[in-house]
C-alpha cells in the first residue's frame, strides 16, 4: 500500500474546508469559536417562572383603573400609625460614624 | 404563592444574565482565543471579572415556582416532586396521569 505524504493530506484538508466554508485550524488552536457558536440562554432563562399574578401588578399596570390594593393600604396605614406611637423605622445613618452597627461591635 | 427570597434571588440573576450575555460571550471569546496576543486577552479576561455575580449563568438555579425549593426538581414542569405529585393527583397538569397496570 502506498503511503500519502502528509503535506498531500493537510493541502487535501485545506481544500475541503475551502468547499464546506469551515475554518482550516491543523493545529487545533483553541479560537473561542463555541462561546459565539452557543446559543444565547437567557431570554428562555427568564421565562422559567410563571408570571405572577396579584392585586399588586394589576394597580402597577392598570394605574388609571382605579384599583385598589387593600393589603398594601393597610401596611402603610399601620407605618404611619406606628411613627405616631414613636414606633417607626429608626432613621438611617448618614455617616459610618453614625452607623449603629458600629456601636454595637465595641 | 408569593415568591420567597431565594426565587426573587433566582429571577433577579435570570434578568442579569439576559442582560449582560451578549458582552458577556463576545469578551469569553476574546480571553479563550489563542490566536490572539496574551496581553489582549488577560484584559479581556480582566473584564469578565468587573461583571457582577448575577451575570453569570452558573448562579441561575431551577427553583420550585410553588413552593420555591430547590432540590428535587422537575424542570419540564418548575416543580418540585412533591408539589409535581399534589398537583398531578389534583389534575392540574395537562397529560399527566397516574401509572397503574
Amino acid at each position: 500500500m502506498a503511503t500519502i505524504a502528509a503535506s498531500r493530506i493537510a493541502a487535501l484538508n485545506r481544500l475541503r474546508c475551502s468547499i464546506f466554508q469551515t475554518s482550516y485550524n491543523p493545529q487545533s488552536i483553541r479560537t473561542g469559536a463555541k462561546y459565539l457558536r452557543a446559543r444565547l440562554k437567557g431570554p428562555s432563562m427568564i421565562n422559567y417562572y410563571p408570571p405572577e399574578v396579584n392585586m399588586a401588578t394589576f394597580v402597577k399596570g392598570f394605574p388609571d383603573e382605579g384599583f385598589v390594593d387593600l393589603d398594601e393600604e393597610q401596611r402603610l396605614q399601620d407605618v404611619i400609625d406606628k411613627k405616631k406611637r414613636g414606633k417607626g423605622a429608626p432613621k438611617k445613618a448618614k455617616t459610618p460614624e453614625e452607623s449603629r452597627r458600629n456601636k454595637k461591635r465595641r | 404563592m408569593s415568591p420567597n427570597i431565594r426565587v426573587l434571588r433566582d429571577i433577579k440573576a435570570r434578568h442579569g444574565v439576559n442582560a449582560n450575555e451578549i458582552a458577556r460571550r463576545a469578551y469569553l471569546y476574546v480571553a479563550r482565543n489563542a490566536s490572539l496576543p496574551a496581553s489582549v486577552r488577560y484584559q479581556a479576561q480582566l473584564q469578565l471579572n468587573t461583571f457582577g455575580r448575577y451575570t453569570r449563568p452558573t448562579t441561575v438555579k431551577n427553583r420550585c415556582a410553588e413552593s420555591g425549593k430547590g432540590r428535587g426538581i422537575m424542570s419540564e414542569f418548575a416543580l418540585s416532586r412533591f408539589q409535581f405529585r399534589l398537583k398531578a393527583r389534583a389534575g392540574e397538569l395537562p397529560g399527566v396521569h397516574k401509572a397503574s397496570w
